[in-house]
Protein backbone atom coordinates (compact mmCIF):
# COMPACT_ATOMS: atom_id res chain seq x y z
CA UNK A 1 0.00 0.00 0.00
CA UNK A 2 1.49 3.38 -0.99
CA UNK A 3 1.50 6.51 1.18
CA UNK A 4 1.94 4.57 4.42
CA UNK A 5 5.53 5.56 5.29
CA UNK A 6 5.94 7.05 8.73
CA UNK A 7 7.17 10.62 8.64
CA UNK A 8 9.90 11.22 11.17
CA UNK A 9 13.21 13.02 11.55
CA UNK A 10 14.95 9.99 10.06
CA UNK A 11 12.47 9.85 7.19
CA UNK A 12 11.15 13.35 6.46
CA UNK A 13 8.88 14.12 3.55
CA UNK A 14 9.08 16.95 1.02
CA UNK A 15 6.46 19.59 0.35
CA UNK A 16 6.91 21.93 -2.60
CA UNK A 17 4.69 24.89 -3.36
CA UNK A 18 4.71 25.99 -7.01
CA UNK A 19 3.22 29.46 -7.30
CA UNK A 20 2.16 31.32 -10.44
CA UNK A 21 3.33 34.96 -10.24
CA UNK A 22 2.29 36.00 -13.76
CA UNK A 23 0.76 39.43 -14.44
CA UNK A 24 -2.84 38.25 -14.21
CA UNK A 25 -2.35 37.33 -10.55
CA UNK A 26 -2.86 41.05 -9.78
CA UNK A 27 -6.62 40.75 -10.40
CA UNK A 28 -8.68 41.60 -7.36
CA UNK A 29 -10.61 38.76 -5.70
CA UNK A 30 -13.77 38.84 -3.59
CA UNK A 31 -11.55 39.26 -0.53
CA UNK A 32 -10.67 42.73 -1.84
CA UNK A 33 -7.06 41.75 -2.36
CA UNK A 34 -5.24 40.59 -5.45
CA UNK A 35 -5.01 36.89 -6.18
CA UNK A 36 -1.25 37.14 -5.61
CA UNK A 37 -1.66 38.81 -2.20
CA UNK A 38 -4.29 36.34 -1.09
CA UNK A 39 -2.24 33.31 -2.17
CA UNK A 40 0.85 34.77 -0.46
CA UNK A 41 -1.09 35.18 2.77
CA UNK A 42 -2.37 31.60 2.67
CA UNK A 43 1.10 30.30 1.85
CA UNK A 44 2.67 32.18 4.77
CA UNK A 45 -0.01 30.81 7.08
CA UNK A 46 0.62 27.29 5.76
CA UNK A 47 4.36 27.59 6.36
CA UNK A 48 3.62 28.93 9.85
CA UNK A 49 1.42 25.90 10.56
CA UNK A 50 4.02 23.46 9.24
CA UNK A 51 6.76 24.98 11.40
CA UNK A 52 4.47 25.06 14.43
CA UNK A 53 3.62 21.38 13.94
CA UNK A 54 7.34 20.57 14.11
CA UNK A 55 8.15 22.86 17.05
CA UNK A 56 8.71 21.51 20.52
CA UNK A 57 10.09 23.07 23.66
CA UNK A 58 13.55 21.78 22.76
CA UNK A 59 13.58 22.92 19.13
CA UNK A 60 12.19 22.40 15.64
CA UNK A 61 12.18 18.82 14.36
CA UNK A 62 12.93 18.23 10.71
CA UNK A 63 9.86 16.27 9.69
CA UNK A 64 9.61 18.23 6.41
CA UNK A 65 11.81 19.56 3.66
CA UNK A 66 9.99 22.53 2.18
CA UNK A 67 10.42 24.61 -0.95
CA UNK A 68 8.65 27.32 -2.89
CA UNK A 69 9.09 27.67 -6.66
CA UNK A 70 7.75 30.94 -8.06
CA UNK A 71 7.24 31.55 -11.75
CA UNK A 72 6.29 34.60 -13.76
CA UNK A 73 7.62 36.57 -16.74
CA UNK A 74 10.63 34.61 -17.90
CA UNK A 75 11.70 33.51 -14.42
CA UNK A 76 11.47 30.29 -12.44
CA UNK A 77 13.09 31.01 -9.07
CA UNK A 78 12.97 30.21 -5.39
CA UNK A 79 9.97 31.91 -3.82
CA UNK A 80 11.94 32.50 -0.65
CA UNK A 81 14.00 35.61 -0.02
CA UNK A 82 17.13 36.25 2.02
CA UNK A 83 19.25 33.29 3.08
CA UNK A 84 16.69 30.81 1.77
CA UNK A 85 16.83 32.15 -1.80
CA UNK A 86 20.07 30.27 -2.44
CA UNK A 87 18.34 26.90 -2.83
CA UNK A 88 14.83 25.64 -3.45
CA UNK A 89 14.24 22.98 -0.79
CA UNK A 90 15.21 23.51 2.86
CA UNK A 91 14.72 21.58 6.11
CA UNK A 92 11.82 23.02 8.10
CA UNK A 93 14.23 24.11 10.83
CA UNK A 94 16.02 26.41 8.36
CA UNK A 95 12.65 27.76 7.22
CA UNK A 96 11.82 28.60 10.84
CA UNK A 97 15.06 30.49 11.31
CA UNK A 98 15.04 32.59 8.14
CA UNK A 99 11.94 34.71 7.81
CA UNK A 100 11.74 37.96 5.87
CA UNK A 101 10.22 39.63 8.91
CA UNK A 102 8.03 38.96 11.92
CA UNK A 103 4.75 40.88 12.19
CA UNK A 104 2.84 41.33 15.42
CA UNK A 105 -0.79 40.28 15.21
CA UNK A 106 -3.62 39.81 17.68
CA UNK A 107 -5.87 36.81 18.05
CA UNK A 108 -8.83 36.08 20.27
CA UNK A 109 -8.67 32.89 22.29
CA UNK A 110 -10.71 31.03 24.89
CA UNK A 111 -9.47 31.98 28.38
CA UNK A 112 -10.55 28.63 29.79
CA UNK A 113 -13.15 30.20 32.03
CA UNK A 114 -15.87 30.92 29.53
CA UNK A 115 -14.40 34.17 28.30
CA UNK A 116 -12.35 35.42 25.38
CA UNK A 117 -9.03 37.18 25.68
CA UNK A 118 -6.87 38.83 23.05
CA UNK A 119 -3.33 37.51 22.69
CA UNK A 120 -0.43 39.19 20.97
CA UNK A 121 1.20 36.75 18.57
CA UNK A 122 4.21 36.87 16.31
CA UNK A 123 3.44 36.10 12.67
CA UNK A 124 6.35 35.37 10.32
CA UNK A 125 6.45 36.34 6.66
CA UNK A 126 8.49 34.38 4.11
CA UNK A 127 6.74 34.99 0.83
CA UNK A 128 5.80 38.32 -0.77
CA UNK A 129 3.12 38.71 -3.46
CA UNK A 130 4.38 39.48 -6.95
CA UNK A 131 2.73 39.47 -10.39
CA UNK A 132 4.43 40.14 -13.67
CA UNK A 133 4.63 38.94 -17.29
CA UNK A 134 3.81 35.55 -18.74
CA UNK A 135 3.20 32.11 -17.27
CA UNK A 136 6.18 29.77 -17.79
CA UNK A 137 4.38 26.81 -16.25
CA UNK A 138 6.15 24.18 -18.30
CA UNK A 139 9.55 25.43 -17.16
CA UNK A 140 8.33 25.66 -13.56
CA UNK A 141 7.07 22.08 -13.51
CA UNK A 142 10.30 20.98 -15.22
CA UNK A 143 12.28 22.66 -12.43
CA UNK A 144 10.00 21.01 -9.89
CA UNK A 145 10.62 17.59 -11.43
CA UNK A 146 14.36 18.18 -11.26
CA UNK A 147 14.16 19.07 -7.55
CA UNK A 148 11.84 16.19 -6.70
CA UNK A 149 13.93 13.61 -8.57
CA UNK A 150 17.02 14.64 -6.61
CA UNK A 151 15.11 14.55 -3.35
CA UNK A 152 13.63 11.08 -3.99
CA UNK A 153 17.04 9.73 -4.84
CA UNK A 154 18.34 10.70 -1.41
CA UNK A 155 15.14 9.71 0.46
CA UNK A 156 14.10 6.39 -1.11
CA UNK A 157 12.18 5.17 1.96
CA UNK A 158 10.29 8.37 2.69
CA UNK A 159 6.66 9.35 2.14
CA UNK A 160 6.82 10.79 -1.38
CA UNK A 161 6.88 14.53 -2.16
CA UNK A 162 3.69 16.56 -2.32
CA UNK A 163 3.47 19.40 -4.86
CA UNK A 164 0.85 22.12 -4.39
CA UNK A 165 0.59 24.09 -7.62
CA UNK A 166 -1.40 27.32 -7.67
CA UNK A 167 -2.15 29.02 -11.00
CA UNK A 168 -4.72 31.29 -12.60
CA UNK A 169 -3.72 31.16 -16.19
CA UNK A 170 -2.73 29.38 -19.31
CA UNK A 171 0.85 28.30 -19.72
CA UNK A 172 2.77 30.62 -22.07
CA UNK A 173 5.76 28.35 -22.67
CA UNK A 174 4.00 25.28 -24.03
CA UNK A 175 1.61 22.62 -22.76
CA UNK A 176 2.78 21.31 -19.38
CA UNK A 177 0.76 18.08 -19.27
CA UNK A 178 3.57 15.75 -20.27
CA UNK A 179 5.96 17.36 -17.77
CA UNK A 180 3.32 16.98 -15.05
CA UNK A 181 2.94 13.32 -16.02
CA UNK A 182 6.66 12.81 -15.68
CA UNK A 183 6.69 14.63 -12.36
CA UNK A 184 3.96 12.36 -10.96
CA UNK A 185 6.00 9.31 -11.93
CA UNK A 186 8.97 10.34 -9.80
CA UNK A 187 8.62 8.07 -6.78
CA UNK A 188 10.00 6.76 -3.54
CA UNK A 189 9.39 3.19 -2.40
CA UNK A 190 6.27 4.53 -0.68
CA UNK A 191 4.58 5.87 -3.81
CA UNK A 192 4.58 8.39 -6.61
CA UNK A 193 4.89 12.13 -6.17
CA UNK A 194 1.55 13.76 -5.44
CA UNK A 195 0.68 16.75 -7.65
CA UNK A 196 -2.32 18.80 -6.58
CA UNK A 197 -3.52 21.77 -8.63
CA UNK A 198 -5.48 24.83 -7.56
CA UNK A 199 -6.96 26.92 -10.36
CA UNK A 200 -7.80 30.35 -8.96
CA UNK A 201 -10.08 32.56 -11.02
CA UNK A 202 -12.08 35.75 -10.63
CA UNK A 203 -14.55 34.68 -13.31
CA UNK A 204 -17.27 33.59 -10.88
CA UNK A 205 -19.60 30.71 -11.68
CA UNK A 206 -19.48 27.13 -10.59
CA UNK A 207 -16.79 25.92 -8.20
CA UNK A 208 -15.54 22.40 -8.76
CA UNK A 209 -13.89 20.72 -5.79
CA UNK A 210 -11.94 17.46 -5.82
CA UNK A 211 -13.76 16.11 -8.92
CA UNK A 212 -13.58 12.53 -10.13
CA UNK A 213 -13.90 13.44 -13.81
CA UNK A 214 -13.38 16.39 -16.13
CA UNK A 215 -16.98 16.34 -17.36
CA UNK A 216 -18.09 19.50 -15.54
CA UNK A 217 -15.02 21.53 -16.41
CA UNK A 218 -15.81 24.00 -19.17
CA UNK A 219 -12.51 24.93 -20.75
CA UNK A 220 -9.74 22.75 -22.07
CA UNK A 221 -7.21 24.40 -19.74
CA UNK A 222 -9.09 23.39 -16.57
CA UNK A 223 -9.58 19.92 -17.96
CA UNK A 224 -5.85 19.68 -18.51
CA UNK A 225 -5.14 20.77 -14.91
CA UNK A 226 -7.56 18.07 -13.75
CA UNK A 227 -5.70 15.45 -15.77
CA UNK A 228 -2.43 16.74 -14.33
CA UNK A 229 -3.68 16.15 -10.76
CA UNK A 230 -3.05 13.05 -8.64
CA UNK A 231 -5.90 11.11 -7.05
CA UNK A 232 -6.17 11.87 -3.34
CA UNK A 233 -4.65 9.07 -1.22
CA UNK A 234 -7.11 7.55 1.26
CA UNK A 235 -5.93 9.48 4.33
CA UNK A 236 -6.11 12.85 2.53
CA UNK A 237 -9.50 11.96 1.04
CA UNK A 238 -10.71 11.19 4.56
CA UNK A 239 -9.35 14.48 5.85
CA UNK A 240 -11.08 16.36 3.00
CA UNK A 241 -14.28 14.46 3.78
CA UNK A 242 -13.97 15.38 7.45
CA UNK A 243 -13.77 19.03 6.38
CA UNK A 244 -17.09 18.66 4.60
CA UNK A 245 -16.02 18.10 1.01
CA UNK A 246 -17.92 15.54 -1.06
CA UNK A 247 -14.98 13.30 -1.84
CA UNK A 248 -15.51 10.08 -3.79
CA UNK A 249 -13.29 7.20 -4.77
CA UNK A 250 -11.02 8.62 -7.48
CA UNK A 251 -11.33 12.27 -6.45
CA UNK A 252 -8.38 14.23 -7.74
CA UNK A 253 -6.40 16.83 -5.82
CA UNK A 254 -7.83 19.63 -7.95
CA UNK A 255 -9.95 22.69 -7.18
CA UNK A 256 -11.37 25.04 -9.79
CA UNK A 257 -12.75 28.45 -8.88
CA UNK A 258 -12.88 27.70 -5.15
CA UNK A 259 -13.90 30.40 -2.70
CA UNK A 260 -11.28 31.75 -0.27
CA UNK A 261 -12.04 29.07 2.30
CA UNK A 262 -11.50 26.39 -0.36
CA UNK A 263 -8.09 27.87 -1.10
CA UNK A 264 -7.19 27.72 2.60
CA UNK A 265 -8.50 24.14 2.82
CA UNK A 266 -6.59 23.11 -0.32
CA UNK A 267 -3.34 24.07 1.38
CA UNK A 268 -4.34 22.44 4.65
CA UNK A 269 -5.43 19.15 3.07
CA UNK A 270 -2.37 18.98 0.83
CA UNK A 271 0.06 19.50 3.69
CA UNK A 272 -1.45 16.85 5.93
CA UNK A 273 0.62 13.72 5.41
CA UNK A 274 0.60 11.43 8.43
CA UNK A 275 3.29 12.08 11.00
CA UNK A 276 4.74 9.10 12.77
CA UNK A 277 3.95 10.71 16.05
CA UNK A 278 0.66 12.23 15.00
CA UNK A 279 -1.67 12.22 17.91
CA UNK B 1 -8.71 -7.53 47.84
CA UNK B 2 -5.89 -4.99 47.95
CA UNK B 3 -3.01 -5.71 45.58
CA UNK B 4 -0.14 -7.05 47.61
CA UNK B 5 2.63 -5.37 45.67
CA UNK B 6 2.25 -1.63 46.06
CA UNK B 7 3.68 -0.87 42.65
CA UNK B 8 4.13 -4.21 41.01
CA UNK B 9 6.33 -3.86 38.00
CA UNK B 10 6.80 -0.76 35.89
CA UNK B 11 8.80 -0.53 32.68
CA UNK B 12 9.11 2.18 30.09
CA UNK B 13 11.28 2.64 27.04
CA UNK B 14 11.39 5.46 24.46
CA UNK B 15 10.63 5.04 20.79
CA UNK B 16 14.32 5.18 19.92
CA UNK B 17 17.71 5.29 21.58
CA UNK B 18 18.23 9.04 21.29
CA UNK B 19 14.63 10.00 21.89
CA UNK B 20 13.17 11.53 24.99
CA UNK B 21 10.57 9.29 26.58
CA UNK B 22 7.34 11.27 26.79
CA UNK B 23 5.40 8.64 28.75
CA UNK B 24 5.07 9.18 32.49
CA UNK B 25 3.80 7.08 35.37
CA UNK B 26 3.44 7.60 39.11
CA UNK B 27 1.84 6.07 42.15
CA UNK B 28 0.91 7.33 45.58
CA UNK B 29 1.45 5.67 48.93
CA UNK B 30 -2.33 5.23 49.10
CA UNK B 31 -2.29 2.97 46.05
CA UNK B 32 -3.39 5.38 43.36
CA UNK B 33 -1.70 4.75 40.01
CA UNK B 34 -1.48 6.96 36.95
CA UNK B 35 -0.04 6.62 33.49
CA UNK B 36 0.16 9.25 30.77
CA UNK B 37 1.36 9.19 27.17
CA UNK B 38 2.54 12.58 25.92
CA UNK B 39 1.87 13.14 22.21
CA UNK B 40 5.14 13.68 20.40
CA UNK B 41 3.78 16.25 17.97
CA UNK B 42 3.13 18.90 20.56
CA UNK B 43 5.12 21.50 22.46
CA UNK B 44 6.13 19.91 25.77
CA UNK B 45 4.07 16.79 26.21
CA UNK B 46 6.62 15.13 28.51
CA UNK B 47 6.15 17.83 31.15
CA UNK B 48 2.39 17.78 30.65
CA UNK B 49 2.26 14.01 31.10
CA UNK B 50 4.36 14.28 34.26
CA UNK B 51 2.07 16.94 35.74
CA UNK B 52 -1.03 14.86 34.98
CA UNK B 53 0.20 11.68 36.68
CA UNK B 54 1.56 13.44 39.75
CA UNK B 55 -1.62 15.43 40.22
CA UNK B 56 -3.84 12.42 39.69
CA UNK B 57 -2.06 10.31 42.26
CA UNK B 58 -2.34 13.18 44.78
CA UNK B 59 -5.98 13.89 43.97
CA UNK B 60 -7.76 11.28 41.86
CA UNK B 61 -11.01 13.19 41.43
CA UNK B 62 -11.03 14.45 37.88
CA UNK B 63 -13.09 17.63 37.48
CA UNK B 64 -12.91 20.77 35.28
CA UNK B 65 -11.22 22.53 38.21
CA UNK B 66 -8.67 19.72 38.50
CA UNK B 67 -7.82 20.13 34.83
CA UNK B 68 -7.64 23.93 35.05
CA UNK B 69 -5.19 23.66 37.96
CA UNK B 70 -3.02 21.22 36.02
CA UNK B 71 -2.97 23.60 33.04
CA UNK B 72 -2.03 26.49 35.33
CA UNK B 73 0.90 24.47 36.68
CA UNK B 74 2.06 23.67 33.15
CA UNK B 75 1.86 27.30 32.01
CA UNK B 76 4.23 28.32 34.80
CA UNK B 77 6.95 26.19 33.20
CA UNK B 78 7.29 28.47 30.18
CA UNK B 79 7.39 32.25 29.79
CA UNK B 80 5.19 32.56 26.71
CA UNK B 81 6.03 36.17 25.92
CA UNK B 82 9.76 35.54 25.68
CA UNK B 83 9.52 32.43 23.52
CA UNK B 84 10.67 32.69 19.89
CA UNK B 85 7.74 32.83 17.47
CA UNK B 86 7.72 29.14 16.52
CA UNK B 87 7.80 27.95 20.13
CA UNK B 88 5.21 30.51 21.14
CA UNK B 89 2.91 29.27 18.36
CA UNK B 90 3.46 25.66 19.41
CA UNK B 91 2.92 26.57 23.08
CA UNK B 92 -0.37 28.28 22.15
CA UNK B 93 -1.48 25.27 20.13
CA UNK B 94 -1.01 23.16 23.23
CA UNK B 95 0.62 20.03 24.56
CA UNK B 96 -1.39 16.80 24.51
CA UNK B 97 -1.35 13.67 26.66
CA UNK B 98 -3.52 10.75 27.69
CA UNK B 99 -4.41 10.02 31.31
CA UNK B 100 -5.07 6.57 32.72
CA UNK B 101 -5.77 6.53 36.45
CA UNK B 102 -6.40 3.60 38.75
CA UNK B 103 -7.68 3.78 42.29
CA UNK B 104 -8.93 1.18 44.71
CA UNK B 105 -12.14 2.00 46.56
CA UNK B 106 -14.23 0.29 49.23
CA UNK B 107 -11.20 -1.23 50.93
CA UNK B 108 -9.88 -2.54 47.66
CA UNK B 109 -13.08 -4.28 46.58
CA UNK B 110 -13.70 -1.84 43.74
CA UNK B 111 -11.16 -0.78 41.13
CA UNK B 112 -12.00 2.48 39.44
CA UNK B 113 -10.33 3.10 36.09
CA UNK B 114 -10.34 6.58 34.57
CA UNK B 115 -9.21 6.74 30.97
CA UNK B 116 -8.91 9.80 28.76
CA UNK B 117 -7.18 9.03 25.48
CA UNK B 118 -5.69 5.80 24.22
CA UNK B 119 -3.80 4.30 27.16
CA UNK B 120 -5.26 0.91 28.03
CA UNK B 121 -6.20 -0.81 31.28
CA UNK B 122 -6.53 -4.60 31.31
CA UNK B 123 -8.11 -6.80 33.96
CA UNK B 124 -6.82 -10.38 33.94
CA UNK B 125 -7.45 -13.66 35.68
CA UNK B 126 -4.32 -15.70 35.20
CA UNK B 127 -3.58 -15.49 31.48
CA UNK B 128 -7.18 -14.75 30.61
CA UNK B 129 -8.24 -11.20 29.72
CA UNK B 130 -11.45 -10.43 31.58
CA UNK B 131 -11.91 -6.77 30.58
CA UNK B 132 -10.13 -3.93 28.80
CA UNK B 133 -10.80 -0.20 28.91
CA UNK B 134 -11.28 2.12 27.03
CA UNK B 135 -10.77 -0.01 23.92
CA UNK B 136 -11.67 -3.62 23.26
CA UNK B 137 -10.38 -4.18 19.71
CA UNK B 138 -7.00 -3.29 18.23
CA UNK B 139 -8.43 -1.26 15.33
CA UNK B 140 -9.73 1.35 17.78
CA UNK B 141 -6.14 2.52 18.19
CA UNK B 142 -6.15 3.69 14.57
CA UNK B 143 -8.55 6.52 15.39
CA UNK B 144 -7.24 9.88 16.57
CA UNK B 145 -7.69 9.79 20.36
CA UNK B 146 -9.09 12.68 22.35
CA UNK B 147 -6.32 13.80 24.67
CA UNK B 148 -6.02 16.29 27.51
CA UNK B 149 -4.49 19.54 26.31
CA UNK B 150 -2.83 22.55 27.89
CA UNK B 151 -4.94 24.69 25.53
CA UNK B 152 -8.42 24.71 27.07
CA UNK B 153 -10.06 25.16 23.68
CA UNK B 154 -8.90 21.64 22.79
CA UNK B 155 -10.63 20.17 25.85
CA UNK B 156 -14.15 21.10 24.77
CA UNK B 157 -14.84 17.44 24.05
CA UNK B 158 -15.07 17.00 27.83
CA UNK B 159 -18.15 19.26 27.85
CA UNK B 160 -20.03 16.58 25.98
CA UNK B 161 -19.11 13.62 28.17
CA UNK B 162 -20.23 12.40 31.55
CA UNK B 163 -16.87 11.82 33.22
CA UNK B 164 -18.21 9.31 35.74
CA UNK B 165 -19.97 7.27 33.08
CA UNK B 166 -18.14 7.73 29.76
CA UNK B 167 -14.56 7.85 31.03
CA UNK B 168 -14.68 5.50 33.98
CA UNK B 169 -14.89 1.71 34.28
CA UNK B 170 -15.59 0.01 37.61
CA UNK B 171 -13.95 -3.37 38.00
CA UNK B 172 -13.42 -5.78 40.84
CA UNK B 173 -10.99 -8.57 41.69
CA UNK B 174 -13.82 -10.48 43.37
CA UNK B 175 -14.26 -13.97 42.01
CA UNK B 176 -10.95 -13.96 40.18
CA UNK B 177 -8.49 -16.68 41.11
CA UNK B 178 -5.31 -14.99 39.90
CA UNK B 179 -6.30 -11.35 39.53
CA UNK B 180 -3.98 -8.89 37.87
CA UNK B 181 -4.28 -5.38 36.55
CA UNK B 182 -2.17 -3.98 33.70
CA UNK B 183 -1.87 -0.42 32.45
CA UNK B 184 -0.10 0.36 29.21
CA UNK B 185 0.41 3.04 26.60
CA UNK B 186 -1.01 2.69 23.11
CA UNK B 187 1.71 0.76 21.26
CA UNK B 188 1.61 -2.05 23.82
CA UNK B 189 -2.17 -1.83 24.13
CA UNK B 190 -2.62 -2.25 20.39
CA UNK B 191 -0.16 -5.16 20.42
CA UNK B 192 -2.03 -6.85 23.25
CA UNK B 193 -5.46 -6.54 21.65
CA UNK B 194 -4.15 -7.68 18.28
CA UNK B 195 -2.56 -10.75 19.93
CA UNK B 196 -5.33 -11.63 22.40
CA UNK B 197 -6.70 -14.57 20.42
CA UNK B 198 -3.37 -16.34 19.94
CA UNK B 199 -2.84 -19.76 21.46
CA UNK B 200 0.03 -18.41 23.53
CA UNK B 201 -1.68 -15.69 25.54
CA UNK B 202 -0.09 -12.24 25.29
CA UNK B 203 -0.62 -12.01 29.05
CA UNK B 204 1.67 -14.97 29.66
CA UNK B 205 4.24 -13.29 27.45
CA UNK B 206 4.06 -10.10 29.54
CA UNK B 207 4.13 -12.12 32.74
CA UNK B 208 7.54 -13.48 31.78
CA UNK B 209 8.97 -9.95 31.63
CA UNK B 210 10.49 -9.24 35.02
CA UNK B 211 13.28 -6.75 34.43
CA UNK B 212 13.76 -3.52 32.43
CA UNK B 213 16.24 -5.30 30.15
CA UNK B 214 13.76 -8.10 29.46
CA UNK B 215 11.06 -5.53 28.71
CA UNK B 216 13.38 -3.69 26.30
CA UNK B 217 14.22 -6.98 24.55
CA UNK B 218 10.56 -7.96 24.30
CA UNK B 219 9.60 -4.59 22.79
CA UNK B 220 12.52 -4.65 20.35
CA UNK B 221 11.59 -8.12 19.12
CA UNK B 222 7.95 -7.16 18.60
CA UNK B 223 8.89 -3.91 16.85
CA UNK B 224 11.32 -5.72 14.58
CA UNK B 225 8.65 -8.28 13.70
CA UNK B 226 6.30 -5.43 12.78
CA UNK B 227 3.81 -6.46 15.45
CA UNK B 228 4.30 -3.40 17.63
CA UNK B 229 4.30 0.28 16.64
CA UNK B 230 7.55 2.14 17.27
CA UNK B 231 6.51 4.51 20.02
CA UNK B 232 7.30 5.21 23.66
CA UNK B 233 6.11 2.06 25.41
CA UNK B 234 5.18 1.71 29.07
CA UNK B 235 3.76 -1.11 31.17
CA UNK B 236 2.51 -0.97 34.76
CA UNK B 237 1.74 -4.45 36.01
CA UNK B 238 -0.01 -5.24 39.28
CA UNK B 239 0.37 -9.01 39.15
Amino acid sequence: MPYQAEISRENPTCILFVIDQSGSMDEITETGRSKAAFVADVLNKTLYTLVTTCSKADGVRNYFDVGVIAYGGSEVVSGFGGALSEGIVHPIQAISEHTLRIEERHKKVDDGAGGIIELKTKFPIWFEPKSTGGTPMRAALGKTMEMVAGWCETHPGSYPPTILHVTDGQSTDGAPEDVAGGLRQVATKDGETLLFNLHVTTAGGLEILFPTSETDLRDEYSRMLFRMSSPLPAHLAKFAGDKGYAVANGSRGFIFNGDPQCVVDFFEIGTRPKLVADR
Amino acid sequence: MQPKAPLGLAFSIPKGEDWRNEDSFHRSAKGVYALSDGASVSFDSASWARILVRRYTRNPVFTPEWLAAAIAEFRKLHDRDTLPWMKQASFDKGSFASLLGIRFLERGRLIQVLSIGDSLAVLCDGDCIKATFPYSVASEFNRAPRLLCTNQAENVFLDGVDVGYDLVADWSFSGLEQPALLCMTDALGQWLLSQRDRDASPISELRRVKTPAAFARFVQVERAAGRMKRDDTTLLALW
